[in-house]
């Protein structure tokens, strides 16, 4: 396979795999030091560590989409199955919900603000380890990637800590996730099962749905496929939109197809049919890859985790796409699996949890230390022993880091720069976040409530100048 | 400053891929054309962004040759190659017996998929084989493959509708598909109209399918979606040409990197 080329280190002798890692990274990597013979990790190692890891991604996929979990409109028997073998978070949010920042998240364990990926494409800050430069330094795993990475580039062979054995091909997920998972297959049924690894198999799709806009923008008012008619889902309850939103939210609204087409109802129903075939695309050929991993033995030595880096509009509040905290967007299907260990056929609905979280709980299922700094916490306790977890709010941004979203058990209050309106939801009783709630004097020291517990969070935060609006947020509360 | 691009804004049809560049005009059919006999078809793969003036490109290339074994059954060899950002190549082929039924139904299948690094070497790692017949329960099953051949000898008459189970790439079950044959439309590709016939598939996991056919019945263009099968017969020349292209550039951005 092709090796990457990029950071690696280890305190381990140095093999030519090792080598051929060593990058610019690498000083990053030193600062810090491998665990050895204290407390913390006797502590790990009398838990049972998984062989291998591997981490599906998906993008834009909206939380409501998977059949075992109650979507009517879809066949997904690769997730159900998924699902069905594990533990599946219904409060699970993107850390950021836009391609790049959300995946810098996910792969590092902090804020895309401190990872300073703000906006799509834009790399890692150098001194901050991704999941594959840190396993590999930390332990024994192999660590392969394929399909979609998008710090920077979207595809690439070049991925920092990772061997690349599938790039892809940029914004055509409905023809190249089935060339990665081909590829995925390929590899998990080669893969000498003596050999720990980590494989993250990361589809394009439903993100195709963008060039689905694009290419169904115009020609409302006749159906393409008038046999459809009686076959297309309804509108969502929360269809309809508050006229006093932030105006960031408006002028992506009014950017977006449906408005510059002018779509009629029918049209947004076509959209929402349109987009459910794209899960199960994709659903597909996550099936393939489980399949492989069940034909190929590795099924019981591997803990599996699935989840997509943000969500979709899919009509709700008249929204399509992603960049904004309605839960349509910023909600992401999150699962775990590993027979004997995870918890089977279990939904968490209680735990608000975020993509900040799955660089510390892969970390604490390979029995190391994260790196420093983490903004998430490992899930492993409510995956496997029922544990409540302590936090109480979790934090998510957004684009060019102008927006924040502070969730806690109870509310969503939203918040953007230069911008005097404010969002809050009752996410108990208004769970489609209708109501905006700031307005409201009754509510006034939830909004102070929630102000300081973004402000605390800001301060904690190593947001480099280079990122716009850092000293805002910093300052703001 | 950005260049402007421009939604497209309509579903791709043959008319739309003329505007757009990607075919410059229709293939024409030999009189001998028989599609139940022996023939070979070969399509580029070409992919739309969903603007006009960017993203829009050939990424790939089918070839099925169709190989009558008698009345009751033939052989499709199929070759597909898709090439990846940084110059990789997946690669699937193999050979499908099918029954010479109105869906091409398979009988077994013995497929291998393999992948190509940006210098031309294979993968070993990565390969993949895939022999197998229809098991229990797999019931009115076709292959998107076999689709390719099939629409080809299907009556251009508004009957017909076929209800089936796809089994994609020969591998994955996506159930309660329908084709069905959906009128003969006047196309301008820039010479004057020509009529094509239509057929539209829908059902699970895809997106629809229209497979638009000459009056000889042989099957010009796909579309489904942001992607388009265009028949050519130049198209394994294109794309080892894309493919030469794509690893000079990788090179070139190896050696700027070191």
């Amino acid at each position: 396979m092709k090796p990457n080329t990029t950071a690696k280190h280890s305190s381990r002798d140095i093999n030519r795999r090792d080598f051929i890692k060593i990058g610019s990274g690498a000083v990053a990597l030193l600062a810090h030091a491998p665990i050895t013979g204290n407390a913390f990790a006797k502590r790990r190692r009398r838990r049972p560590k998984p062989k291998n890891i591997v981490l599906i991604i998906t993008d834009q996929q909206h939380m409501d989409t998977i059949a075992a979990g109650g979507c009517r409109h879809v066949r997904t028997p690769a997730l159900d199955r998924l699902m069905k073998s594990g533990v599946s978070f219904t409060q699970s949010y993107s850390a950021n919900p836009l391609c790049s920042p959300a995946r810098s998240a996910v792969f590092t364990g902090r804020t895309s603000s401190e990872c300073a990926v703000h906006v799509n494409g834009r790399p890692i800050r150098s001194d901050i380890p991704n999941l594959g430069q840190w396993l590999s330094e930390q332990t024994d795993y192999e660590t392969f990637y394929a399909g979609k990475w998008h710090l920077p580039r979207t595809y690439t062979s070049d991925i920092p800590g990772f061997e690349v054995i599938n790039t892809g091909i940029g914004g055509f997920g409905y023809l190249c996730d089935t060339v990665m998972s081909r590829a995925c297959e390929g590899f998990l049924r080669n893969r000498n099962r003596a050999k720990p690894f980590f494989l993250v198999a990361s589809f394009m799709q439903p993100h195709d749905i963008c060039e689905w806009l694009r290419l169904n923008m115009n020609n409302t008012g006749k159906l393409r496929y008038p046999e459809l008619a009686g076959a297309l889902p309804e509108l969502p309850n929360n269809f309809d939109y508050d006229r006093n939103e932030p105006d960031s939210i408006k002028q992506r609204r009014r950017g977006n197809e449906p408005f510059k087409g002018r779509w009629d109802k029918e049209h947004w129903r076509y959209y929402r049919w349109s987009y459910y075939r794209h899960i199960e695309y994709v659903d597909a050929e996550i099936g393939r890859v489980l399949q492989a991993i069940e034909d190929s033995g590795h099924v019981d030595d591997t803990l599996i985790v699935m989840i997509a880096d943000h969500g979709e509009g899919m009509g709700h509040h008249q929204m399509v796409r992603k960049s904004s905290f309605y839960n349509e967007s910023a909600r992401v299907p999150l699962l775990f699996s590993w027979p004997g260990h995870v918890a089977e056929n279990k939904t968490d609905t209680h735990h608000v949890v975020s993509g900040l979280d799955i660089t510390p709980t892969l970390c604490d299922y390979a029995g190391i230390r994260p790196p420093a700094h983490m903004r998430g916490v490992s899930l492993r306790g409510i995956l496997e022993a029922s544990e409540r977890l302590s936090r109480d709010f979790i934090v998510s941004e957004v684009s060019t880091n102008t927006g924040r979203m502070v969730r806690t058990e109870d509310y969503k209050y939203i918040t953007y720069k230069d911008n005097l309106v404010e969002q809050l939801f009752d996410m108990k009783t208004d769970p489609g976040e209708t109501k905006n709630l700031a307005t409201l004097s009754r509510n006034a020291s939830v909004l102070v409530e929630h102000r300081k517990l973004l402000k605390e969070w800001e301060n904690q935060l190593d947001v480099p100048s280079n990122v716009p609006n850092g000293e805002v947020w910093r300052h703001k509360g | 400053m950005a260049k402007k691009r421009t939604i497209v804004g309509s579903p791709l049809t043959p008319a739309l891929l003329k505007e757009l560049g990607a075919v410059d005009a229709l293939p024409s059919t030999s009189r001998d054309f028989n599609p139940a006999d022996a023939w070979v078809n070969a399509y580029r793969l070409w992919t739309c962004h969903g603007y006009r003036e960017s993203g829009n490109q050939n990424v790939g290339f089918l070839r099925i040759e169709r190989v009558r074994d008698s009345d009751a059954a033939f052989t499709l060899k199929v070759h597909e190659e898709v090439l990846q950002t940084d110059a990789m190549v997946g690669i699937i082929d193999g050979a499908i017996s099918c029954r010479n039924d109105p869906l091409a139904s398979p009988i077994r299948w013995n497929l291998s998929s393999r992948s190509i690094g940006a210098d031309g070497e294979d993968i070993p790692e990565l390969r993949n084989t895939n022999n197998g017949v229809p098991t229990k329960g797999m019931d009115r099953i076709t292959g998107d493959w076999c689709l390719l051949e099939a629409v080809q000898r299907l009556a251009f008459d508004k009957q017909t509708s076929m209800s089936f189970n796809l089994l994609e790439g020969m591998s994955l079950s996506k159930p309660d598909h329908r084709l069905s044959y959906g009128g003969v439309h006047s196309v301008n590709m820039g010479a004057g109209d020509t009529r094509l016939h239509r057929f539209v598939q829908f059902g699970s996991g895809i997106l629809p399918y229209e497979y638009w056919l000459d009056a000889r019945h042989r099957l010009l263009i796909v579309t489904s979606m942001n992607k388009a099968y265009l028949l050519d017969d130049r198209a394994g020349d294109i794309f080892a040409r894309d493919v030469e292209q794509a690893r000079t550039s990788y090179r070139k951005k190896q050696s700027q990197r070191k």
